[in-house]
């Protein structure tokens, strides 16, 4: 069995398990920090960003102007964003089965596996995560193609050209198979191979083994998944919470008694506590409200802006925040609010009730009908018009380089009375606003990560004790910055087995059995003799048919009788069909009983010396020794074969037969 | 006494004796005991004023068929009989005592393992143990023994009275002369009634005693802590109350029992014993023997194996204060050493023989009971800023730098590590309680020599925690309460620069739209508290209140606290309203202009008083207009304040909260008071005189009847006469009390013709019926109809209102004086009645046992 790490991203996982004959993708993440070293795509033409400068090194010998602009102290690379995707030369990935995707976040490179690569498999998610998924891919697609850029920039990355940029361009690595964003045909193509699936709904893989998701209580049909054969089991720990946000709880039990646990997408901010973070980005909120500011909101169009809106609805009355205007602004604004509301079976117990009374699960439904929450699908068109300030504005994307958050940055980035907090963990908020700098507008950093934190993550793995557990190598070390805190870290005995990327790994259990039936005409003709109460025992001849990975015993045929030949090598050829096999032997043999049975046949002199595992006789007058040991009986007797046959037929008086 | 108790009580009795399960309910024997307990007290004899239970408890004695409550009842009553020198004699005369307090007499009746009964006994023996004639008593009777049996009672209730009487006995057998060193309990033990006899029995009391507890103290089996235990408890008691001979001969006697029982490290006996060595330490002189011994068994105690144990008794050793200066400096330094351990501020310096401790405890900090450890260590740094600079191990700016410190480990947000043990902050990072502490023991240090230097370290990490997400409200309540400390300690802010106020600023602004109710509560709290702070100088050298320097003053605190005034919770509306009367105090006490924003916030309270659904604010608004009355100089002539007044006490008087009704009685009083004791009453800008005081009558008169006017127009009036028949007694009583006083001001020096003048109306319905009432008494003949045509011959009162009264004539119809005895009572005075209590049990026992009919029948009747 093993593990093929093709991205090192812990929360954005691609992995590719091998298991039996089957090979297994277990998501496919797709890294998009690199855009940060991107500059900004402006929705309108922006001055600021135009009139930046090009990049000259400081001896003048390299000219990269037309690629990067300088801004703030800081290179940026004036090009269409592009993404560092999954390794692609580890394996080969049209040899891929299926490819198991855990939540809506982690199926963004899809279209980058499936597509061009010779891959014929077939993907398994939930429906949720299937229509977020597409809802974010689709956004994606829209936010780039909305500012086409004519130009690619490659020059810097060449080598020896990147060796020489300065700050965090010249540490970029891999940057030569970053790629830019793909089309809509292909997320069609790609999301057209997706086999929807229910929690705990099995699914086999060619007869090896049986996939199931489970709920992982992260997200909208957020699953880990759980792949087992008869004998074994491998758990795919994905993106879980146990906190009670709008998704169905996580299934801990299914975990138990697993032989592998591969273990990623745990919280990325471990000392931020998601409550605590949502209390301060209310106060935050509040207090620039209060100021007559505006506050702006970076965000995905789906996941933790269900639960900031739940919050926000129970806080705007007490906070006397009643007439602000809240935007949601993105071109799937709508879909992803509406179908927050339809997966009711998707949702957590108190959630589900609130559909049979009937109500909406979520109470944005209410902000909608009372016009307190307005969404567009962009700043363009009836947002204009409406628009009201001061104001609350969520929208994407959190990376600050494309999106409608880019305007707004520009529009908002001078006063300091208005506040841009961050509330997604996966970027760093200093190098998504270094293309801003100077910037007088407020930034709070309120990272919402409710993903389990190594206290809780501990505690699941005492509860499911799985035999061995895998993780990204950064979960085995405490984070840079707190070095001193080793209760960031997982501690586990045994220590867990920490991937990067591009690791192999073999998993460390072997397989020692397979299960083979028996058919029933065979199974009759079964004599089991019990060898010990409850333990009984029976010889087989049979013959071994497998197909399909199910292995059978049937019975042998009668070999048709053969007409005698006359060459020697054909009759040795024939099936030793009818040699009766010798019959087997269990029990052990009494020492006091078999002495006296000895003396009653006349050998008395025995010499009886114990042995680490049993004993020998030495029987003097006849020159021989009878070593009995647990696992087997010597008779050794020189020249003497009607005293060893005597002898062996005695100790089989005490030897059961089968 | 009262005449009809004297005659009812022999039939109680009786009914006592007859039917002792039919009682009223469990207390009614209490609550019978409690009230002979009274008469007694006030030095009545209690067989003078009850002869009939005398007769009572003998006959219960000799026939123990009684139920066990009515048997332990008798017992107290027996005690309490026998406290007395006379009643001792007649108890005694008639052989009642020996009798039942005899344990034999009660555990051959097989009652003696009633607690109940035990309970009974000890008591009553207690209570006897007043006089010299009851200690021979119990010598004699031998009673010391099983009242050492009792010492470890199973019941604990028991084992608690047995102590305390033991305790009683010593005392009683002291020597006289010793007497006078302990109290007046025994002043009655008269020196010549000790006959040589009874000396020596005392004195075998006392070896009987020392001999048991020397015995007990050692512990044989750990089956027996539970007792070994409650004999330390015995022996620390005794060692406190006892004077000193016999506290020396006690202490010898169970010294060396003590050595070993320190021997055996039984971490569970480290806090009694601990006690009990501390109780007898602090009498003792420097040179005695038994004083050395005990130094050096805290020694040993200083020096045990387990950490936890050795830092108990240091924290013990630094409460008790004693003296011994090397045993103190010792303590402080074990005490400090998980701080030190855990920061790595080198607050110690080397020494040897702390090298095991710190090792022990080093690994102590490794695991989860750390936290109880750091706790501990800071629970005692007060104590240890109490010692004398030279027995302290360490500048106490160390400590501040050390506490700084590990409140930077446990913030959260923090990426400070410390040269410690690194093992540790896996626990205590986000631990509030931890946090508590610290800042606790910060708050100390504000008062600590040479600390100023450290402010704006302080400063900063107080604002990390005000910044935090992850303090608890407890903790950032704590953090603002060290601000306002430290604030107040140094006269010099100038260290605190631009950018850690603009920090702050921050910080106090976002918690005041925190989700958390009780973050913004504190954080009112603190915008109000500040400005108590002392005042101190900026960087302008310009002496300034704290507030102006940390916040910018009151363009900054008062729009936020109006803001909070419309918060949900109540709490934080009440915290507001307080917020903003201490934040205006100081204008007010200048006579500064008033500003539209005052009279916004003038009409915001007002809607607060009329519309808020929750008490608190509505009391707070009353009290903000008590703030501003009593801090104004000369409030008649702020016209806003006089404006409100009368709004204030109509609305308030009306209000459902008693509470809110009392404090605008108080308003009204701050307002009366005010109004007679100023020369100037008639307008504000009249001239005053010199000669006020010794006008004649009709020109005190006519002073008065224009404060009178006033009082009326401001509606204190009609607010005390409205308060007067109010249901809620505390609120009745101040109106009565104040009406009083007005009647007492006013009516003596008015008389009839000038009295009629002053009209108030009538507000309520309960307040007409009552006059109305008194009126048709014919007490006065129409007050209402005579006053209102007089009226109308002077022009006063333009139209005859049946709602009108002259004050005066009403002052003097209310019976006040009657009104106030009767308020003064508590509400339950007739309930609580000895008489009510004997009829109660009367009636109890005629209800359980009418002839002829079953009672539950009645009791079912009735109640469908």
């Amino acid at each position: 069995m093993k593990l093929y790490c093709l991205s090192g991203h812990p929360t954005l996982p691609c992995n590719v398990l091998k298991f039996k004959s089957t090979t297994i993708m277990l998501d496919c993440g797709l890294d998009t920090t690199s855009v940060l070293n991107f500059l900004p795509l402006p929705l309108v033409h922006s001055p600021r960003l135009s009139k930046l400068p090009g990049w000259v090194s400081k001896d003048g010998s390299l000219n990269l102007e037309k690629e990067l602009k300088e801004c703030a102290g800081r290179v940026f690379v004036d090009s269409q964003p592009e993404f560092c995707l999954p390794e692609r030369e580890l394996l080969d990935l049209s040899t891929i089965d299926v490819i198991l995707i855990s939540n809506y976040h982690c199926m963004m490179a899809l279209p980058y596996i499936t597509e061009h690569t010779g891959f014929t498999g077939t993907v398994y998610a939930t429906e949720p995560t299937l229509q977020i998924g597409r809802l974010l891919m689709e956004e994606l697609v829209n936010f780039m193609e909305r500012v086409p850029k004519a130009q690619s920039a490659t020059c810097w990355k060449n080598k020896e050209i990147q060796r020489m940029l300065p700050g965090p361009l010249k540490d970029a690595v891999d940057v030569w198979t970053w790629k830019r964003c793909y089309s809509m045909q292909e997320v069609n193509s790609a999301l057209s191979k997706v086999q929807l699936v229910g929690y705990s709904q099995k699914v086999e893989l060619f007869g090896a083994v049986q996939v199931s998701p489970l709920s992982s209580g992260y997200s909208l049909g957020s699953s880990n998944w759980v792949i087992q054969s008869h004998h074994e089991k491998v758990s795919y720990v994905s993106g879980s919470s146990l906190l009670t946000t709008h998704p169905q709880p996580m299934d801990q039990s299914s975990l138990k008694n697993s032989d592998v646990l591969i273990l990623t997408g745990l919280t990325q901010m471990p000392t931020a506590n998601p409550d605590g973070m949502l209390g301060e980005f209310c106060s935050n909120l509040a207090m620039t409200i209060r100021a007559g500011g505006n506050v702006l909101v970076p965000c995905y169009s789906s996941g933790v802006i269900y639960d900031l809106l739940e919050c926000l609805y129970q806080f705007i009355e007490s906070a006397n925040l009643g007439t602000t205007p809240f935007y949601f602004i993105s071109p799937v604004a709508n879909s992803s609010l509406e179908f927050s509301q339809i997966f009711a079976e998707w949702l957590c117990h108190n959630k589900q009730t609130k559909v049979y009374l009937p109500e909406p699960p979520f109470p944005h439904a209410e902000l909608i009908q009372t016009n307190k929450l307005k969404h567009y699908p962009s700043i363009h068109g009836d947002f204009s018009s409406e628009f009201r300030q001061p104001c609350v504005v969520f929208t994407g994307h959190p990376s600050l380089r494309f999106g409608d958050v880019v305007h707004f940055m520009e529009l908002w980035g001078k006063s300091s009375l208005n506040t841009v907090i961050f509330t997604e963990p996966d970027f760093s908020y200093l190098d998504a606003l270094a293309p801003y700098q100077p910037l007088a507008m407020k930034c709070v950093y309120c990272p919402i990560d409710t993903r389990l934190n190594f206290h809780q993550v501990s505690k699941l793995l005492k509860e499911v004790q799985p035999l061995h557990v895998v993780c990204p190598e950064q979960y085995t070390q405490p984070p840079l910055t707190q070095s001193h805190r080793s209760d960031l870290m997982l501690e586990l005995q045994p220590p867990p087995m920490p991937y990067r990327r591009c690791s192999v790994l073999n998993l460390p259990f072997r397989r020692r059995y397979e299960r083979v039936y028996i058919l029933p005409e065979l199974a009759n003709s079964l004599v089991p003799s019990e060898v010990k109460p409850g333990v009984s025992v029976a010889t087989v001849s049979a013959v071994l048919q497998s197909k399909d990975n199910k292995h059978t015993l049937q019975s042998v045929p009668k070999a048709p009788p053969v007409a005698p030949s006359k060459k020697r090598k054909r009759v040795m050829e024939e099936p030793p069909v009818t040699m009766a096999p010798k019959p087997l032997l269990s029990g052990a043999v009494p020492l006091e009983a078999f002495l006296a049975t000895l003396q009653k046949h006349g050998i008395t002199e025995v010499k009886v010396e114990e042995t680490a595992d049993g004993h020998i006789l030495h029987l003097q007058a006849e020159d021989t020794l009878i070593q009995l040991e647990e696992d087997g009986t010597h008779i050794v007797c020189d020249n003497n074969e009607p005293l060893r046959a005597t002898l062996r037929d005695l100790v089989l008086r005490f030897l059961q037969k089968l | 006494m009262d005449s009809q108790c004297v005659s009812i009580l022999p039939r109680v009795c009786g009914v006592l004796l007859v039917s002792g399960s039919s009682l009223p309910d469990d207390t009614s024997l209490e609550k019978l005991l409690d009230w002979f307990t009274t008469i007694a007290q006030t030095g009545t004899s209690l067989l003078e004023a009850c002869p009939c239970l005398v007769d009572f408890v003998s006959k219960v004695a000799f026939d123990y068929t009684s139920g066990s409550s009515i048997l332990s009842f008798t017992l107290k009553l027996t005690g309490l009989i026998g406290a007395s020198e006379d009643g001792f004699k007649v108890l005694k005369e008639c052989s009642v005592l020996k009798l039942v307090f005899n344990p034999q007499h009660w555990q051959e009746a097989g009652l003696w393992e009633d607690p109940c009964l035990r309970i009974g006994w000890i008591q009553g023996l207690k209570m006897i143990l007043k006089h010299s004639e009851a200690l021979s008593f119990f010598a004699q009777a031998d009673l010391i023994e099983p009242l050492l049996q009792l010492q470890t009672d199973s019941s604990l209730f028991v084992a608690s009275a047995a102590n305390q009487t033991l305790a009683q006995v010593l005392v009683l057998c002291q020597s006289p002369s010793s007497v006078g060193h302990n109290g007046s309990k025994n002043r009655d033990l008269e020196h010549n009634s000790l006959s040589m006899e009874s000396t020596q029995n005392y004195s075998g009391i006392i070896t009987k005693v020392s001999d048991y507890l020397n015995k007990s103290v050692v512990l044989k089996e750990i089956s027996q802590l539970p007792g070994s235990q409650q004999i330390l408890r015995l022996l620390a008691m005794l060692l406190v109350r006892v004077g000193p001979p016999l506290r020396d001969t006690l202490l010898l006697a169970v010294i060396n029992s003590l050595e070993e029982l320190v021997s055996t490290s039984c971490s569970q006996l480290t806090v009694p014993l601990l006690d009990v060595i501390l109780a007898a330490n602090s009498g003792l002189r420097d040179d005695c023997v038994p004083k050395q011994r005990l130094i050096r068994l805290l020694w040993v105690m200083l020096n045990m194996k387990k950490p936890v144990d050795v830092m108990q008794a240091a924290a013990a050793v630094l409460r008790s204060h004693q003296s011994d200066p090397a045993l103190s400096a010792h303590s402080a330094r074990v005490l400090l050493l998980p701080l030190d351990i855990v920061t790595g501020v080198s607050l110690l310096d080397e020494n040897s023989t702390e090298e095991e401790l710190r090792i022990l405890i080093t690994e102590q900090l490794k695991r989860k009971s750390c936290i109880s450890m750091i706790c501990l260590c800071l629970s005692n740094i007060p104590q240890i800023t109490l010692m004398a600079s030279d027995c302290l191990p360490c500048p106490q700016r160390l400590i501040v730098t050390a506490i700084l410190l590990l409140l930077r480990l446990c913030c959260v947000d923090s990426s400070s590590s410390s040269a410690g043990c690194v093992e540790v902050v896996r626990f205590i990072t986000g631990n509030s309680k931890v946090q508590k502490c610290a800042l606790e023991a910060l708050l100390v240090l504000s008062k600590s020599p040479g600390v100023k230097m450290v402010l704006v370290e302080v400063f900063k990490v107080l604002t990390e925690y005000l910044n935090s997400h992850s303090s608890d409200p407890s903790v950032l309540q704590k953090s603002y309460q060290a601000v306002i400390k430290w604030v107040g300690v140094c006269p010099d802010l100038s260290c605190i620069t631009d950018q850690l106020r603009e920090g702050f600023i921050q910080a106090v602004r976002k918690r005041a739209c925190d989700t958390r109710w009780e973050a913004r509560d504190s954080t009112v709290e603190f915008l109000g508290h500040l400005v108590g702070a002392p005042s101190c100088w900026a960087f302008t050298e310009q002496e300034m209140e704290p507030s102006d320097v940390l916040l910018g003053g009151r363009s900054f605190t008062v729009p936020l606290l109006k803001e909070a005034l419309q918060d949900p919770e109540s709490y934080v509306r009440a915290s507001s309203i307080s917020a903003l009367a201490q934040t205006l105090t100081p204008s007010w006490q200048d006579g500064t202009a008033l500003t539209q924003e005052q009279e916004d916030i003038v009409t915001q309270l007002q809607e607060v008083l009329f519309q808020d659904s929750e008490g608190f604010a509505r009391r707070a608004a009353v009290k903000y207009f008590i703030a501003w009355f009593s801090a104004c100089s000369s409030p008649s002539s702020c016209w806003l304040l006089m404006q409100s007044v009368p709004t204030v006490l109509s609305q308030g008087v009306a209000d459902l909260d008693w509470e809110v009704k009392l404090h605008t009685l108080e308003l009204a009083e701050l307002v009366l008071d005010r109004a007679f004791s100023d020369p100037s009453p008639s307008h504000p800008y009249a001239v005053m005189s010199d000669q006020d005081h010794r006008l004649p009558i009709a020109g005190q008169q006519s002073d008065l009847l224009s404060s009178l006017k006033n009082l009326v127009d401001w509606g204190v009036v009609s607010a005390l006469l409205c308060g007067v028949v109010d249901c809620d007694r505390p609120v009745a009583l101040k109106a009565c009390q104040l009406l009083l006083k007005l009647r007492g001001i006013v009516c003596p020096v008015m008389d009839n013709t000038a009295d009629t003048r002053v009209f108030c109306q009538l507000a309520g319905a309960s307040m007409m019926q009552q006059v109305r009432k008194i009126q048709e008494m014919g007490k006065d003949t129409c007050v209402v109809s005579e006053a209102c045509s007089e009226a109308d011959k002077e022009g006063i009162c333009a139209s005859v209102d049946p709602e009108c009264v002259s004050v005066c004539e009403v002052l003097r119809v209310l019976d006040l004086d009657e009104k106030l005895s009767i308020l003064t009572q508590s509400s339950d005075h007739i309930y609580n009645s000895p008489l009510s209590l004997l009829q109660d049990i009367l009636t109890a026992a005629a209800a359980s046992s009418p002839p002829g009919q079953d009672p539950r029948q009645e009791l079912v009747m009735d109640c469908y």
